[in-house]
């Protein structure tokens, strides 16, 4: 697969503190990658660097083949920073228009990106208006539409759905998978951590600078051989199967949920599904549906989150 | 489609240049400079109405000494180049827009070229326009002065730009610290005896008029002159003209190399 983003090694300090310590991860083009982690953990230094506004103490970061730092490696970059700032006393026509002209585009071009990104982005209609009158979800949008407006292989999006409605953030969702969809890199910081569940491929997660965990989901929960995992089965006899699976190794307590269900705690979710194998086959076990309560986001950032606060 | 061959490096610098022009055109500071020339020509015109205690028409000289001087090149053209240089980077820093400026193709030292460009041009505009309008309404009196100051006048609000925009990509607070520097550098330093003054660019401004200014007597006499021991006009020229280039060049490496939040 084609990298977009390979980041090694990456360092950040100031002076004594370390705001990002050895980094290490890929983007793939056609992706979409979520950075999550509590505030002061680095993602928004760690996205300062990646779109070269600040430069690694040690580490490297290369964007298509460019070294982030330079002007070369920014044609690929569009970025959609944290906040609402922008050249708020320009309509948004006008905002869209400088913003084409400052990647160097002109005239009829100029325009012509502007108005194609402005329709892309939901504003063309609402457009003529000064942006400082705008509300946080349109700013988020006209935002959004100045990292577009050069057509960037590499979208970095700093908390992007901050201030939009339902409606708009399920928009703005599917604009990012179509633009993956394109062949483009999506890289999107939030602490929305539902919102990363539906819509990154993979997550990086980050805490105090440093990376705890980065995959799919699906990955980074595999690797948590500790973490307790919460699994509901339906069987036909639970009150029979119930002390049998507490044999098993890897579970740590079972409980039963009238009519038909079983709520497991278990520690190792492979060794456990091996194990729940051999036993259902051995043991007649009828099980109608076997579903893991909590592999959300959000339970296994709060699992890592507290882990990286246990003392070492 | 292929952002690299349809874009131009120039066209993105003159984006920048446009943008910063209007943006600083359309401040509280121009608003500001307009209300203090305004005062400054009602002074000019308070001053040049005939009195008992001088019935005499004004001179070319006595505009020149009293008015242009103190006035215009001791306060007024500091604070106009102040006010928008030291604004030109810092405004978009605390204003949180400098990002979209630094995460662009253009180089960096390109964004701060362009940056100049637009707030001497603005600056130059405002001095320059400021001085004529003070001159030409003291009448036919007003040109000799205008003849001699709107060269310094330009070389100077070059020179304060320069560093004053070096100040702006260098600290969050520019204009606190343009001000501390216009007060106690250009104010008090420049007005003790002694070689202290020289690094000032007032220093070289007045050396520079009280040669070229002979014909309006600008020049102190005496013991005042030998005090303020002026160096020739070129030299004059030849410092305001490199501390021009060293400001712009040290600005330009301040603003490549800085990591701004």
């Amino acid at each position: 697969m084609d990298t977009a983003i390979r980041v090694e090694g990456l360092v950040k300090r100031y002076g004594s503190f370390t705001a990002v310590d050895q980094v290490s991860f890929t983007v793939n083009r056609g992706e979409i990658f979520g950075i999550l982690g509590p505030n002061g953990a680095g993602k928004t230094t760690l996205l300062r660097l990646l779109t070269g506004q600040i430069t690694p103490s040690l580490g490297g970061i290369d964007v298509c083949g460019r070294d982030a730092w330079s002007a070369r490696a920014k044609d690929h970059i569009g970025l959609c920073p944290f906040g609402d700032a922008t050249w708020d006393e320009l309509s948004g026509r006008k905002l869209m228009r400088v913003t084409a002209g400052l990647r160097g585009f002109t005239g009829a071009e100029a325009r012509r990106r502007a108005e194609s990104v402005l329709e892309t982005v939901g504003m063309a209609k609402r457009a003529d208006r000064p942006v400082r009158t705008y509300s946080k979800g349109m700013r988020q949008r006209i935002k959004l539409g100045q990292a577009l407006v050069h057509d960037p292989d590499l979208l970095v999006l700093d908390e992007p759905l901050n201030g939009v409605d339902p409606v708009g953030c399920e928009e703005l969702n599917d604009l990012f998978r179509t633009l993956a969809a394109k062949g483009k890199a999506v890289l999107v910081s939030s602490h929305i951590l539902h919102e990363m569940d539906q819509l990154a491929d993979r997550i990086l997660f980050i805490c105090r600078g440093k990376l705890l965990a980065s995959g799919s989901l699906a990955e980074i929960r595999d690797m948590l051989d500790d973490h307790p995992l919460k699994v509901r089965i339906s069987c036909g006899s639970p009150r029979r199967i119930a002390p049998q699976l507490l044999t098993l190794e890897s579970v740590k307590s079972v409980s039963i949920e009238p009519p038909c269900d079983l709520l497991l705690e278990v520690q190792n979710p492979g060794r456990f599904y091996a194990e729940f194998g051999e036993f259902a086959a051995g043991n007649d076990a009828q099980v109608q549906r076997l579903k893991a309560t909590d592999t959300s986001t959000e339970a296994v950032f709060d699992y890592l989150m507290e882990r990286a606060a246990r003392p070492e | 489609m292929d952002t690299v061959s349809k874009t131009s490096t120039l066209a993105a610098c003159l984006q920048v240049f446009r943008l910063s022009l209007r943006r600083q055109f359309f401040t509280r500071q121009t608003i500001v400079m307009l209300v203090l020339l305004g005062l400054a020509v009602l002074i000019t015109y308070l001053w040049s109405l005939p009195k008992q205690w001088h019935p005499d028409p004004r001179t070319s000289a006595e505009l020149a000494r009293q008015i242009v001087l103190p006035l215009y090149m001791g306060f007024l053209l500091p604070v106009i180049c102040l006010g928008y240089a030291s604004a030109a980077i810092a405004d978009e820093r605390t204003g949180e827009t400098l990002v979209y400026l630094l995460t662009t193709n253009i180089p960096r030292p390109l964004v701060y070229l362009s940056k100049y460009a637009a707030a001497l041009l603005l600056t130059l505009g405002m001095t320059l326009g400021g001085l004529a309008v003070l001159c030409l309404m003291s009448g036919k009196i007003g040109l000799e002065a205008l003849g001699v100051f709107w060269t310094v006048t330009a070389c100077a609000t070059t020179a304060y730009v320069g560093l004053f925009l070096l100040f702006s990509a260098w600290v969050r607070r520019a204009t606190f610290l343009a001000l501390a520097y216009a007060l106690m550098i250009e104010t008090l330093t420049g007005n003790i005896p002694g070689v202290v003054k020289r690094i000032t660019v007032s220093f070289y401004a007045k050396s520079w008029l009280y040669e070229s200014g002979e014909t309006l007597d600008l020049a102190p006499s005496g013991v005042a002159l030998g005090l303020f021991d002026p160096v020739s006009a070129a030299t004059a020229q030849s410092v305001l003209a490199l501390a021009s280039v060293g400001f712009l060049a040290l600005g330009i490496w301040v603003f490549s190399r800085k990591e701004y939040d």
